[in-house]
């Protein structure tokens, strides 16, 4: 059972935002509902106010823009799964959604709940920090952006201050080559991950040498994070280098960047074990992809 | 709160507060127990109804989110003396024992044959993986849609048959 709230539901995000500053801390922005009504249910979350976003639809796209691609907050999963992809990280996006939730759930669930929610275990979240996607973020003092990496703080808190809303992600698409991957281990298809790694790689315009590498770590630490090491072992290298067991060594090398817990899903251990195997299956992917040209 | 809920192409009015789910006001105030509620955390799907045709956890949505929006619930397909397609597929090849998940797997099927009346085995299995039956009845589920998937298409290709002749 939830405990009683007020219900909400504002036309436009001005409204939205208004509400959220009148009714303050008591008050939640609610997208699909699918981590709130499961916080509400057992009592971790009691709030006074629902500030119902269903109205909102203008913030449900998928849009080519320049530089890259804009999705907003309100997205479904089902629809990213859907995603006509013809880029690499959209193709990254497309498969995580696909992977999240249950099939009658992603059609509520939605991106920005996803990276809302902040928890350190989130699938999208890990994949588009590594894709150095950036959180455009609203209030009543203006706009503003956020890189992704930089947009949880702990468990369950984010960047956002007062009335704040996220209004969608902005993913760039370099004209250069670059591709990611991500990787997640789950008990089941329904569980969260127990732990969970990302890639993207940019390279050099002739497609040979690594440009840029960022590395994303999923449920090794109280915020997503980047796995700097690994990122540095990579920056500068040529692609090829990728074939034989450098992979493995810069998966080694993100193994030292997280620090997990040992709770009911996982050891610790394990958690760090398995983030050197999944960084190495990434860049694997990802080099594969890229010397296929795709 | 009074709300409105456009149910199986019927208006309803409801007395119900905010922190009510769809799925709660369905079997409690509106009696339509058909749709099923097992988990109450969007696990396994018993209690999946269509919204603007696509599946959703009602255990998950809130009645105000449902507002305006068109729901469809199991007691809108068939009748017991003219099964639909689909229920009887799930008859003919056993997709059940005890019953409780059937109505959640029936309305995934549904929505699932509109998108893609002609699926392979594993895109069937893979789009009825949101839920859970506890009798482990899922490979007969599975030949249940694959079935029904068989008997839409004759029936559509007679259709066009007929308005051929
Ligand atoms: C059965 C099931 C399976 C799941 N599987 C996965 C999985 O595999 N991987 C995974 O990562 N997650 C999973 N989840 C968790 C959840 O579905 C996702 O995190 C989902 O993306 C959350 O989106 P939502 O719209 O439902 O968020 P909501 O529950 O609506 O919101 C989540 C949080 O974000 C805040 N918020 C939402 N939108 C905004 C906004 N625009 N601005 C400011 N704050 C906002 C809310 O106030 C709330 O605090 C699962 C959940 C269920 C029930």
């Amino acid at each position: 059972m939830m405990s009683e709230f007020k219900y909400h539901r504002p036309e436009n995000i001005t409204e939205a935002i208004l509400l959220k500053r009148d009714l303050g801390d008591a008050a939640a922005y609610w997208a699909g509902g699918t981590d709130l009504v499961l916080q509400c249910k057992s009592g971790k979350r009691r709030i006074g106010h629902c500030i119902d976003l269903t109205a909102l639809q203008d913030l449900s796209f998928i849009n080519a823009a320049k530089g890259g691609y804009r999705i907003g907050t309100l997205t479904p999963l089902s629809e990213l799964e859907r995603l006509n992809a013809d880029t690499p990280h959209l193709r990254t996006i497309r498969d995580v959604a696909a992977l999240m939730c249950t099939v009658q759930t992603r059609t509520i669930a939605t991106l920005g709940g996803n990276l809302c929610n902040a928890s350190p275990s989130a699938d999208l979240f890990v994949a588009l920090a590594a894709m150095g996607a950036i959180a455009q973020v609203t209030g009543l003092g203006g706009t503003r952006e956020v890189p992704v990496d930089a947009f949880m703080l702990a468990p369950g808190k984010t960047a956002l201050t007062g009335d704040e809303m996220l209004t969608g992600v902005f993913i760039p698409a370099p004209d250069v080559p670059h591709a990611s991957a991500y990787r997640r281990i789950a008990r089941t298809v329904v569980d969260i991950a127990l732990v969970s790694a990302a890639a993207s790689l940019t390279l050099d315009r002739t497609g040979e040498k690594i440009n840029e590498a960022r590395i994303t770590l999923g449920a090794v630490a109280p915020r997503v994070i980047r796995a700097t090491g690994a990122e540095e072992m990579l920056t500068g290298r040529p692609l090829s280098d990728l074939i034989g067991t450098f992979a493995k060594e810069v998966g080694a090398t993100a193994a030292q960047s997280a620090k997990p817990i040992t709770d009911i899903r996982a050891s610790a251990e394990y958690r760090k074990n398995m983030v050197a195997v999944l960084v190495a299956r990434c860049l694997i992917s990802v080099s594969t992809e890229l010397e296929a040209g795709l | 709160m009074k709300i409105r809920l456009r149910i199986n192409a019927h208006t309803h009015e409801v007395e119900t507060r905010p922190n009510q789910t769809l799925a709660q006001v369905l079997r409690e105030d509106l009696g339509m127990t058909g749709t099923m509620m097992s988990c109450g955390e969007g696990e396994c799907g018993s209690c999946t109804v269509l919204v603007d045709g696509t599946p959703v956890t009602s255990c998950l949505m809130l009645v105000g989110q449902a507002m305006g929006r068109d729901i469809r619930t199991i007691e809108s397909v068939g009748t017991a003396a003219a099964l639909d397609v689909v229920q009887q597929a799930f008859v003919d090849e056993q997709g059940f024992q005890c019953g409780a998940c059937t109505p959640g797997f029936i309305m995934v099927a549904k929505a699932f044959l509109a998108e893609n009346p002609t699926p392979t085995e594993h895109e069937a299995s893979q789009a009825m993986s949101g839920n859970i039956c506890r009798c482990g009845a899922h490979p007969y589920i599975v030949r249940a849609v694959l079935n029904a998937a068989g008997i839409l298409a004759q029936q559509k290709g007679s259709e066009h048959e007929q308005s051929e002749l």
